[in-house]
């Protein structure tokens, strides 16, 4: 019975709070998509600023129709969104959300923590392979290049700041930055930060790299064909992706629970929505980059970068080794 | 260098939009707030009006308005009593009016007049056929447009200058 | 057993950017065949918004055919009303007076920039998508719009379709007070549309998405008939403004701008510039504004008194979409013969089909979205 309390508690309680706090994200980016386009956002739900908007799209989105198309195959139409949701929560099980340490306790939390969430492309390519639809298929296509390729910067830019702290665990990362931030460290921790930036930014799918979900040519991409609970499962999965990888940041980038004053686990959190809030504001001002650039962009400017890198900070460490 | 330019075109972008952010928003919440009509507007219900001194009505039934209407929707009974012209009954269609007011231009004595208000919404179609006491309760109800047939006819006269 | 791989080649995908699509702007079909992401072949079919405009006025007066026929091309509708007046004035030899003729010409321009400020929008909308970049630009393109209609309804009464010309001048006139709201508003406007100017045509993305896209040579042009901001970004010096110029643009002095590559980013480019243009117009419209009447012919008793003489007569004026003609038989009675209109966008939609082969699909709504179409003026 102590197992049993031991063990379903701390889910239970990351996955409501993680919940909670994405449906709010919603609420968050209608209201700064709306300054920014000098309209007002959700106003007439909870009155002055529709803080109740979350509440009621939840409740219309069960109660929509539960179909599927006529030639499609059901099971594993029915078993995408499924998959891409577990997995986005799953991944939140290696990152010091919100207790002191990680639910498991390892020494390579980070590899782990990409390797589950690599396996979220799976379950895009189900659904939109067995919606039987042809700009389903095309955007799957799309989708799955896009995500093979920029995954390689994403885990140089990552590797960067374990190379040069030595470790590929939280713990050890986070007392590394006790004093100063990774972000403030020479030339490295800047051209380190805007590569992670840029490749999760096309590892979520978001603008500018958006072409899976482009609502001008392909109506919707691959999730045309769900409504309803199936729908509203990709959308908050996609919120939760993004925020998992904003966590991810603010623990290696930007210094974790330390903070100027006062250090607490409330700064991750906090730093996570910074994170989130220049994603949206990059979002809602920019267009977006067409397939063969982007991947062209990727293999001829980003991977070489990235790799030069790598080198620089092996050798660099190597030595500071010497020398201390 | 290429780099810096493209550094600081996406600046400019960004300020672009999220200069944005401080100024108010220009949203008019409809049922709360309402914006004020200029004089001339013409995008709403029709009226036919009565003489201010005697109180009778203007339309003498010249069916002048009946015949340059492009959309055909009005319709005219003619009676004569009193040694004038009446209209026994007046219909307009306002489902396909085109609001164009060449029946309100071509009118000689000023009957037919388009009111200062946007169109109600009503829930049977057939509130949007008007009948001659619907037209006539229009004209008590709301406020009147600027636009009258004298005062359209008086400005498109052309000027016929003096030789000197 | 031996294992055969069997290959069969199933041909190209064919895929439907149908009647209803986020991105045909208006209702049109097309079908696109595919290999991979390039397109082989294109099949266009239009004439969904078919309403019969050209047989509609053979019933109706010459006095009673602007209101129906502002319908036509529903971004822009004085230049409609406009090109019909002017060639029933030019078949009967009326002359507009000189005040008259200003007014028509502050409307027609006031309309050609809320015109281009629609197409501006609707291209961001094609580049960005409706959850993103592009909306920002649609957005602000439609606030700056909505503050012309407010304009145009305190001149005239409607927002849209404001019926200001009749044959024989105008029919509304602008007092003290509307010309101070249109001062305001060219105040507002002309530091607006230089800003929306310096940053999309620096824009990153923008030039990536739409430079050397959709390349259309000066041969392939005059073999279609394209005329307009289509013509004019492949090179061609021609706009009937100053080439054969109507009402009084011989007395206004404006530029006309040309692009240099006859792609996608040219096009858009003619566009902005057009509307920096047609705002130094106006200034010049407001400054030398005389005093006079209204209209030539007597007020209006009776729509049968007009009757043109027999024959037939063709005109053409610059709509924002390029060179709009009307052309009109008479056989004498008040009503026409025959009425034809020459559309603009009929003969540049009609490039769509040489253009589109070896091009990605995303290629296709850009290309789309540059020349412009308004389908109420395809198919009429």
């Amino acid at each position: 019975m102590n197992l049993f309390i031991d063990f379903v508690t701390p889910i239970f309680l990351t996955i409501s709070i993680l919940i909670l706090i994405v449906a709010y994200l919603v609420w968050l980016e209608r209201k700064v998509a709306a300054k920014m386009q000098s309209r007002i956002g959700p106003y007439l739900v909870g009155k002055p600023h529709g803080l109740l908007q979350p509440l009621a799209d939840a409740l219309k989105l069960m109660l929509k129709d539960d179909s599927s198309p006529k030639n499609s195959d059901r099971l594993l139409f029915n078993f995408g969104p499924i998959w891409v949701m577990v997995v986005s929560l799953a991944s939140f099980a290696l990152l010091p959300f919100v207790f002191e340490n990680q639910m498991i306790k390892t020494n390579l939390a980070l590899m782990l923590f990409i390797a589950i969430s690599s396996l979220i492309i799976v379950g895009i390519f189900i659904a939109g392979w067995s919606s039987n639809n042809k700009f389903a298929l095309i955007s799957v296509i799309r989708i799955i290049a896009q995500i093979i390729s920029y995954e390689i910067p994403l885990i140089i830019s990552l590797l960067i700041p374990c190379i040069i702290i030595g470790s590929l665990g939280f713990i050890e990362i986070i007392n590394y930055q006790q004093t100063t931030w990774f972000i403030f460290y020479p030339v490295i921790g800047q051209i380190a930060f805007i590569l992670f930036f840029i490749s999760s930014l096309a590892e979520g799918n978001r603008i500018p790299f958006d072409l899976s979900e482009a609502e001008s040519e392909l109506v919707s991409g691959y999730t045309t064909e769900y409504s309803g609970i199936k729908f509203a499962l990709f959308y908050l999965a996609e919120y939760v992706h993004l925020f998992g990888i904003s966590v991810l940041g603010s623990i290696i980038f930007l210094g974790g629970p330390s903070g100027i004053f006062f250090t607490s686990n409330f700064l991750i959190v906090f730093k996570a929505l910074l994170l989130f809030t220049i994603v949206l504001f990059v979002r809602w001002s920019f267009f977006r980059i067409r397939i063969d650039q982007l991947l062209k962009f990727n293999w001829n400017n980003l991977i070489p970068i990235s790799f030069v890198l790598l080198l620089i900070s092996c050798l660099l460490k190597y030595y500071m080794d010497l020398v201390i | 260098m290429k780099l810096k330019k493209i550094f600081q075109n996406i600046i400019r972008n960004l300020k672009f939009t999220m200069s944005n952010i401080t100024k108010g928003s220009t949203t008019i919440n409809y049922p709360d707030e309402k914006r004020d009509f200029p004089d001339k507007l013409r995008i709403g219900t029709f009226g036919l009006t009565v003489d201010k001194d005697s109180g009778e009505e203007n339309c003498i039934a010249c069916k002048l308005c009946e015949r340059i209407c492009p959309s055909n929707i009005i319709d005219i009974e003619i009676e004569k009593r009193d040694g004038r012209g009446f209209a026994k009954n007046f219909f307009l269609d306002l489902q396909s009016c085109i609001q164009c007011e060449l029946c309100v231009q071509i009118c000689p004595v000023d009957a037919i007049i388009m009111m200062k208000v946007p169109a109600e919404p009503v829930t049977l179609r057939s509130d949007l056929y008007l009948n001659k006491s619907k037209m006539m309760s229009n004209a008590k109800l709301y406020k009147e447009s600027w636009a009258r047939g004298s005062l359209l006819q008086e400005s498109h006269k052309p000027i016929i200058k003096e030789s000197k | 057993m031996e294992n055969k791989i069997i290959e069969k080649d199933f041909g190209d995908l064919a895929l439907n950017m149908g009647p209803q699509h986020p991105s045909t702007h208006g209702v049109f079909r097309l079908k696109l065949h595919l290999e991979g992401e390039k397109i082989n072949r294109v099949e266009s079919y239009l004439g969904y918004l078919h309403r019969g405009v050209e047989k509609l006025t053979e019933n109706l007066d010459y006095d009673m055919i602007p209101p129906v026929l502002e319908r036509d091309d529903y971004l822009s509708p004085t230049s409609n009303s406009l090109g019909f007046i002017n060639t029933i004035e030019e078949m009967c030899n009326i002359e507009v007076p000189k005040r008259a003729s200003y007014l028509r010409v502050l409307i027609a321009e006031l309309q050609r920039i809320s015109s281009h400020l629609v197409a501006l929008g609707t291209y961001g909308l094609d580049l960005g998508g409706a959850l993103g970049g592009g909306a920002s630009l649609f957005l602000y393109c439609f606030r700056e719009r909505e503050k012309i209609l407010d304009v145009l309804e305190v001149i005239t009464g409607t927002r849209f379709h404001t019926n200001m010309n009749q044959v024989g001048g105008v029919r509304y006139d602008v007092n003290d007070e509307s010309l101070n709201k249109i001062k305001d508003l060219i105040n507002y406007l002309k530091p607006k549309l230089n800003e929306y100017y310096n940053v999309i045509s620096n824009d990153e993305i923008f030039m990536k998405r739409t430079k050397n896209i959709g390349i259309i040579t000066k041969e392939l042009v005059m073999s279609s008939g394209g005329s307009g901001p289509v013509a004019r970004g492949s090179g061609i010096n021609y706009d009937i403004r100053k080439n054969n110029s109507y009402e009084i643009y011989d007395e206004l002095s404006f530029e006309i701008p040309i692009g240099k590559n006859g792609d996608s980013y040219d096009r858009t480019m003619v566009r902005m510039r057009e509307t920096i243009e047609s705002i130094k117009i106006i200034e010049q419209i407001l400054e030398k504004l005389p005093e006079g009447a209204l209209c030539s012919r007597k007020p209006l008793k009776s729509a049968k008194l007009l009757k043109p003489p027999k024959g037939s007569h063709y005109k053409a004026i610059e709509s924002p979409r390029g060179e709009l003609g009307f052309f009109i038989v008479s056989d004498g009675t008040s009503m026409p013969y025959r009425m034809k209109i020459r559309a603009p966008s009929f003969s540049n939609l009609s490039i769509v089909e040489k253009l589109l082969p070896e091009t990605y699909i995303a290629d296709a709504v850009v290309i789309l979205g540059s020349l412009d179409p308004v389908f109420g003026d395809v198919d009429r």
